[in-house]
């Protein structure tokens, strides 16, 4: 194995590693499904609405035929993800259709996931403002209101709806930001979470509604025949004057079939959670298309039609057309304190899942835009990660930016940005289908499922199935193009602009990576490997294993390379290089992985080597999740520590929490390492990753000493050992909190958790795979300043002292 | 002329999808049945 090191190779370059596959943590259907469902059931809260008020009272036969057809949509991103791991649009429409294709499908499908965030925001705030005006309104009927107060607004005080879902709305978009900004990570707990909530209240709703239906009865609403479609104003959009759409009965069926085909968006999401699913991959996707096919059949479907059935015709379009499931939490039967208390949690439950599709919406668009960017579509400059903290700002504020625009241009009209946003839904899944059928043709990669019925006539196979999904949705797409002027209009100026702004991108970026490919590779020697092995990297057992990732913030390395003797020891430096929700997984480039920015972090690491005039190697890992791939790469290479910098945004023993998180999710058998926390002004902190020996306070070990001598002094017992002690006490702990005993050892658990504020070093503490590397027996109150150890282990595992003595790196 | 072949497109993608419902969905049956492999965490 040739040497990765700085060390001039035979052509005077360093050679980098790089691997081509994303690190990743995989989780289970279930949580899948909560992910996809955060985006995709959030649009119960107003498809509805938003298609009664297009074609009138029959809406939501077409709402319930869009969710069923919905089903045969997935089996389309089913087929699309047993060819590609990240089978979604881009990659499929490129694979099919070609780059420009794909740049204009892509920008489709960015018009979708940025009014993800505006429709979801805006109608947040219409449930929150419809909320507050019905409250005041009920109070001011029971005569709560003063009378001052009254006449100061001129009757029944009441909020702007638009205005109050456009404050709101912006005020959400900005946390956001911000948080995407800084780099929340996402979490499928979360998701899982609030999906949790959502089914508690889907339940109630659907529970109280057929309790009511029962007791007062009520009417399907008219079937969906030509003379039942009642279309408003804004519904024809071109086709205002023409009398097509009330000559031909099926036109009309498209017609609101096209005004409700934003209730299945969200499908998108499907693909991208497709690369974390765990192992068996295939069946558990289609168990998620399970999950998330009747979960959002039931909730989006059912719910539209019972608020026809249930909300009297006078109010439910006048009042509750933006907020339909709170309108149908007011028409049950059972006492209005009630009913307003159920609406008050359908509000907070719509907050929840709302605001999560803004997030989805920012993290989606910024997934897209960085994956299209690793193919050079978007130029280097909006890549540029944040000083601080890492993350793509400048494609995070393009996408908020042009959000907060959308919400203020639309003042807080749901309808009109309902509308525009199927426009986005609609034509990514065209694209979509149409590429899957050409690709029915081209591609002769593995495909481990086809969406049935496949006909093969004379050795030619006939995609019946597939064809039929494209028919009706590029008919569908055909006639909204007539029917939604306002999407077709904004869609189109939008999908021309990012499509521009792709292309011309693309040119400049062909021409600069042409110049910095040439001086990368008079530099660099990259050596593009799948995964992370130690022999690939060349390396010895119990190398220590330097994180990288601000340039200006190399102090650890310098830290480690002042102690180490890297003829006795290698020395590891790696860069994680992100790759957002929505980017590629697997055959990944180098030239995608190793971007100019690694190359930058290269150099300066080489330079501080040179330096010492010690050897280093190099190694760039796409992941998903940075604790993931230095646990994981930590566990490949054998590495006996991991020395990294502080973080900006938390405290070394939260850093240490994720990293002995991470070392968790590693499946068996897996070996233990030290973590070493560099500060700046050159103090240590040392944990312990893995499984290890607490750390004991002093009346605890007098404590087990007095038991023991009191043991010893039974006959038979005199060679019992302390360990002994602590076995039988832990196996009854262990009995006892498996049983009867378990509440009053939680109780008991918690008065120690509440005796005070908790030192940060006890928190490390508490975490089971990680301890803080101090002393053990001599600390007795939690606190242990260990600051000062700047020893690092060597091969074996173990300490060794300093070569400089106690001196600090500053 | 357009809007018949739209209105053609539409009635035969709809007949063509419902078979698709109808065969994934006996598909989705037997995946829901079989346990084995499954890791609900």
């Amino acid at each position: 194995m040739s040497s990765t090191s700085n060390a001039p190779t035979g052509n005077n370059r360093v050679r980098i590693v790089v691997a081509t596959s994303v690190m990743l943590t995989f989780i289970s259907y279930w949580r899948a499904a909560a992910i996809i469902l955060n985006d995709l059931g959030s649009s119960a809260f107003y498809a509805g609405g938003i298609a009664e008020q297009a074609i009138g009272k029959s809406a939501p036969w077409f709402v319930l035929g869009v969710m069923l057809f919905a089903f045969a949509v997935r089996a389309v991103y089913v087929e699309s993800c047993s060819m590609f791991v990240r089978g979604g649009v881009y990659r499929v429409v490129k694979e099919a259709l070609g780059g420009t294709l794909a740049k204009l499908s892509v920008s489709a499908l960015m018009f979708d996931y940025i009014l993800t965030g505006p429709v979801s925001g805006v109608s947040a705030g219409q449930y929150i403002a419809g909320l507050i005006n019905d409250t005041i309104a009920i109070a001011d009927a029971h005569g709560w209101i003063p009378y001052a107060v009254h006449r100061m607004f001129h009757g029944t005080p009441q909020v702007g709806v638009n205005g109050t879902a456009v404050v709101f709305a912006v005020a959400v978009t900005l946390y956001f930001w911000w948080e995407n900004i800084k780099g929340i990570e996402e979490s499928s707990e979360k998701a899982l979470w609030v999906m949790q909530i959502t089914t508690v209240m889907v339940v109630m709703l659907l529970g109280w509604s057929l309790f009511t239906l029962l007791k007062v009865g009520g009417h399907l609403p008219p079937f969906p025949t030509l003379a039942n479609i009642h279309y408003s104003d804004e519904s024809l959009g071109f086709w205002k004057h023409s009398k097509l759409p009330h000559m031909f009965g099926i036109l009309g069926l498209i017609i609101g079939f096209g005004h409700s085909v934003l209730a299945m968006s969200g499908e998108e999401s499907l693909a991208q959670v497709y690369r974390e699913l765990a192992h068996p991959k295939l069946k558990n996707l289609k168990r998620t298309a399970i999950v998330i096919g009747v979960y959002s059949f039931v909730f989006t479907g059912l719910v539209s039609l019972l608020a026809v059935i249930l909300i009297p015709d006078n109010v439910r379009m006048k009042v509750y057309s933006d907020n339909l499931i709170a309108g149908l939490a007011m028409n049950m039967v059972g006492p209005e304190v009630l009913r307003l208390a159920f609406r008050a949690f359908v509000v907070v439950v719509g907050f929840l899942i709302l605001s999560g599709a803004v997030n989805t919406a920012i993290v989606g668009s910024n997934g897209v835009l960085n994956r299209v960017s690793e193919d050079g579509v978007l130029a280097d400059w909006f890549r540029r990660p944040h000083k601080r903290y890492g993350t793509t700002y400048r494609i995070i504020n393009l996408i908020v930016g042009l959000q907060l625009f959308t919400i203020i241009v639309s003042w807080g009209n749901i309808y009109t940005l309902g509308e525009a946003y199927a426009f986005g839904v609609v034509w990514s899944f065209v694209f979509k289908t149409i590429s899957m059928l050409v690709l029915r043709y081209r591609y002769k990669g593995v495909r481990n499922w086809k969406v049935p019925p496949n006909l093969h006539l004379f050795g030619v196979e006939i995609p019946i199935g597939l064809a039929s999904v494209g028919m009706v949705l590029l008919s569908t797409a055909i006639v909204n193009l007539f029917t939604k002027s306002v999407a077709t209009v904004s869609g189109l100026i939008f999908s021309i602009v990012f499509f521009a702004i792709f292309t011309f991108s693309e040119k400049v970026n062909r021409r600069k990576h042409a110049h910095s490919l040439a001086q990368m590779k008079e530099q660099f020697q990259l050596q593009q490997a799948e995964t992370v092995e130690r022999e690939t990297v060349g390396i010895r057992a119990g190398n220590i294993l330097v994180p990288v990732r601000d340039y200006n913030t190399l102090n650890h390395l310098k830290w480690v390379l002042d102690r180490t003797d890297t003829r006795a020891q290698d020395v590891v430096v790696m860069s994680a290089r992100i790759s957002q929700f929505g980017t590629a997984a697997y055959g990944l480039t180098t030239e995608q992985v190793f971007s100019e920015y690694e190359q930058t972090l290269f150099t300066r690491a080489v330079a501080v080597a040179e330096l010492f005039g010690k050897k280093i190697s190099l190694l760039v890992v796409p992941a998903r999740d940075p604790w993931s791939a230095i646990a994981q790469t930590a566990h490949n290479l054998e590495s006996s520590a991991v020395v990294a910098g502080v973080s900006s945004k938390i405290t070394t023993a939260e850093q240490a929490f994720n990293l002995g998180s991470a070392w968790e999710a590693i499946p068996e058998p897996k070996r233990q390492f030290l973590l070493q926390i560099v500060q700046p002004n050159g103090n240590v902190d040392t944990f312990r990753i893995g499984p290890h020996t607490p750390s004991m306070k002093n009346e605890d070990v007098v404590l087990l000493h007095r038991l023991w001598l009191n043991v010893i002094r039974e006959p038979g017992l005199e060679n019992v050992h302390h360990h002994d002690i602590l076995t039988e006490a832990l196996t009854r702990f262990e009995k006892d909190y498996g049983a009867s005993g378990r509440e009053d050892i939680v109780k008991e658990l918690r008065l120690h958790a509440d005796a005070g504020p908790m030192p940060i070093r006890r928190i490390a503490d508490q975490i089971p795979t990680v301890q803080s590397e101090p002393d053990r027996s001599d600390r007795d109150d939690g606190h242990s300043d260990d600051s000062h150890r700047d020893d690092l282990p060597r091969d074996d595992g173990s300490s060794s002292p300093n070569s400089s003595g106690s001196q600090q790196q500053s | 002329m357009l809007v018949k072949i739209l209105e053609f497109m539409f009635v035969a993608g709809w007949a063509g999808s419902a078979i698709v419902l109808l065969l994934t969905g006996y598909e989705d049956v037997g995946t829901l049945l079989d346990r084995k492999d499954e890791n609900s965490h």
